[in-house]
């Protein structure tokens, strides 16, 4: 009850909410819900990526495979066995937490770059094996998934719309479970061995185990928003679901939004998915390269230039504003 | 049977020569900075276009292109540092891994944006060449790229032992802070590091023409071997990571002759995360910090 207090006690945010529940109610064009849900997916892996990379600040280039390994299995288990991807999620969540303890064990033990090392040979790995066994993952050609008819709880619908509020749903409950976990214990843990990894470890704080539960909780987030993702566009292949493109390009995103901030990554997804959508347009699909060639961009300028992210802007501005009402009071 | 162990024997050390040649790149630029370039892939890449720009304008042997590519490819470097990476020195790993992944992507997508996702050739007369060695054959075009890779090796491991840059750069590698006040000065010594990195990695991509298409994301195609190799033997350790190197095109070749082809690159990595579990210092000791 306390959660929703504060929900509605701001009001940017309950605005803001509230214009994306009625958005489709006005809005006629497919394609544009459609691009906002892919703004809510977005969203919802940067905010999942940034656990574990924010937070924890350990970058992981790996997390595509986790949301392809949520997107393999439930397809799997539904093309196969015809197994509900409400059921399956949960499949897809345990395998990549049992990935996600064998890629960070090893590597969390060590500092530096070797994490990211690792997740780069790892979605390497996922995405050979997608590949290779063809019989079973349809190989490059990827898995398309029949539609059934409109069923919920096969997450099949006839219009986009409820997509629209699914992906939104999702998204809401990644940002509320990030916002419990920041609050917690793990999440004051984190925020101690991102100032200083030996004082926190002198105050006996385990640093490895901190950031691999972190990885944990990240990885199983992105394995549900691959279940979700995946049934919505019903096919999937190891470029489009596996590849270390979508893992940078979701690490952009946080980082542009501002990297170990609730919200940042959020505004990361609202800034920056519209935006290669815009270029897209523009520039056509002739010749590609241009919109993905914006990520690099946008992320070497922001690591120069601002490394706290859009969201420092944001920030700078209200306390400005603050600043000024009180010199005006006074 | 023992000709298959040979053949992937011959497979695996030429290749390896190459991977040896691209981590050792990657390994002076973490030596020196301490930090992982994720762009050295893209830097092959580029390499390779450069050669293949020459390669279409004057013709000729691809070989002897790789003086003008080493020219180009160092003044890219400098330049990348100038303009990139100096703004970001001191600021901690994340900003490097963060800066030089996303110079990776730009670049990728910048080659495809220029020049489509197309294929293009590099034509040699020794394309198609092999030298036969009781049954075994030998490709010219990867013997070469691997004693060219050697001797470049070599080359590196004098030029830090002999010259004053040389020892310059082991010194900021030591420490940067007695360094800089005996008057060396870090920065100059970071952009050559780091120059000189990408030059390895734009010679490995002009002796990969001969063999390889060129296209935007054959970069991606190294860059993960690469760093196995480097930690493989031990960041910043140069013999490291030669014998790395060799070591990885071994494991590979040996994956693809005797479980599947495509799933070459999967040893490697499944030996990279036992190499972290296990002895994440390197086979062969030398740079890595334990937590």
């Amino acid at each position: 009850m306390r959660n929703i207090n504060i929900l509605l006690k701001n009001k940017l945010l309950s605005i803001g909410a509230l214009i994306l529940l009625v958005f489709p109610l006005f809005i006629e064009s497919r394609y544009i819900i459609h691009a906002t849900m892919m703004v809510f997916i977005f969203a919802s892996m940067a905010v999942a990526w940034n656990i574990i990379g924010g937070y924890g600040a350990q970058i992981s280039w790996g997390h595509a495979s986790f949301f392809a390994i949520g997107a393999y299995a439930s397809f799997l288990m539904f093309l196969k066995l015809n197994v509900s991807p409400l059921i399956s999620i949960f499949l897809g969540m345990v395998l990549s937490v049992i990935l996600a303890i064998i890629v960070g064990y090893p590597s969390f033990r060590l500092r530096g770059v070797y994490f990211s090392l690792a997740t780069i040979a790892f979605a390497e790995i996922v995405k050979l094996l997608l590949l290779y066994f063809q019989e079973f993952t349809g190989g490059a050609n990827g898995l398309m998934l029949p539609f059934k008819g409109q069923n919920p709880l096969n997450l099949q619908f006839n219009s986009v719309v409820p997509y629209y509020y699914i992906s939104f749903l999702l998204m809401g409950i990644i940002i509320f479970l990030t916002w419990k976990l920041e609050n917690s214990r793990l999440g004051y843990f984190l925020k101690a061995i991102k100032e200083d990894e030996d004082a926190a470890e002198s105050l006996g704080i385990k640093a490895y185990q901190v950031k691999l539960i972190a990885f944990i909780i990240s990885a199983a987030m992105m394995a549900a928003i691959g279940t979700i993702y995946a049934f919505n566009i019903a096919y999937i292949d190891p470029v489009g679901v596996a590849h270390l493109d979508l893992s940078i390009k979701i690490g952009a995103i946080a980082i542009v939004g501002g990297v170990g901030t609730l919200w940042g990554p959020v505004i990361g997804a609202f800034i920056i998915v519209p935006l290669t959508e815009i270029t897209n347009a523009l520039l056509g699909s002739t010749r590609g390269g241009a919109s993905t060639a914006l990520y690099g961009l946008v992320l070497m300028v922001v690591i120069i230039f601002q490394p706290k992210g859009v969201i420092e802007f944001f920030n700078g501005k209200r306390k400005k504003t603050k600043n000024n009402s009180v010199k005006a009071s006074i | 049977m023992s000709w298959l162990m040979g053949q992937s024997v011959i497979n695996g050390l030429l290749i390896g020569g190459v991977y040896a040649l691209i981590a050792v790149g990657l390994t002076i630029i973490f030596g020196v900075m301490k930090i992982v370039n994720f762009a050295q892939g893209e830097f092959l890449m580029v390499g390779m276009y450069a050669t293949w720009l020459l390669f279409s304008a004057i013709g000729g042997s691809p070989y002897l292109l790789i003086i003008p590519v080493a020219f180009i490819m160092f003044i890219f470097g400098w330049l990348v540092y100038k303009i990139l990476v100096n703004p970001v020195v001191g600021k901690g790993d994340t900003s490097y891994i963060l800066l030089t992944i996303g110079l990776s992507f730009f670049l990728q997508n910048a080659a495809q944006l220029i020049w489509t996702a197309d294929y293009h050739t590099v034509e040699t007369s020794l394309k198609g060449q092999a030298l036969q060695l009781g049954g075994l054959s030998i490709l010219v075009p990867r013997l070469i790229a691997f004693a060219v890779a050697i001797i470049l090796v070599a080359i590196v491991h004098l030029f830090l032992k002999k010259t004053d840059i040389g020892r310059a750069m082991r010194a900021t590698a030591e420490n940067s802070e007695v360094s800089s006040m005996l008057g060396i000065n870090p920065i100059t010594t970071y952009a050559i590091a780091f120059a000189i990195g990408t030059v390895l990695a734009g010679i490995a991509g002009t002796l990969l023409t001969p063999m390889f298409y060129v296209f935007p994301r054959v970069g991606a195609l190294f860059t993960t071997t690469a760093f196995v190799v480097v930690v493989l033997g031990g960041l910043g350790n140069i013999t490291g990571a030669l014998l790395g190197g060799l070591l990885i095109g071994l494991v590979e070749a040996f994956t693809g002759s005797f479980i599947a082809l495509d799933l070459a690159p999967v040893g490697t990595f499944i030996v990279f995360l036992l190499v972290l579990l296990l002895k994440p210092e390197g086979l062969f000791g030398g740079g890595a910090r334990k937590a």
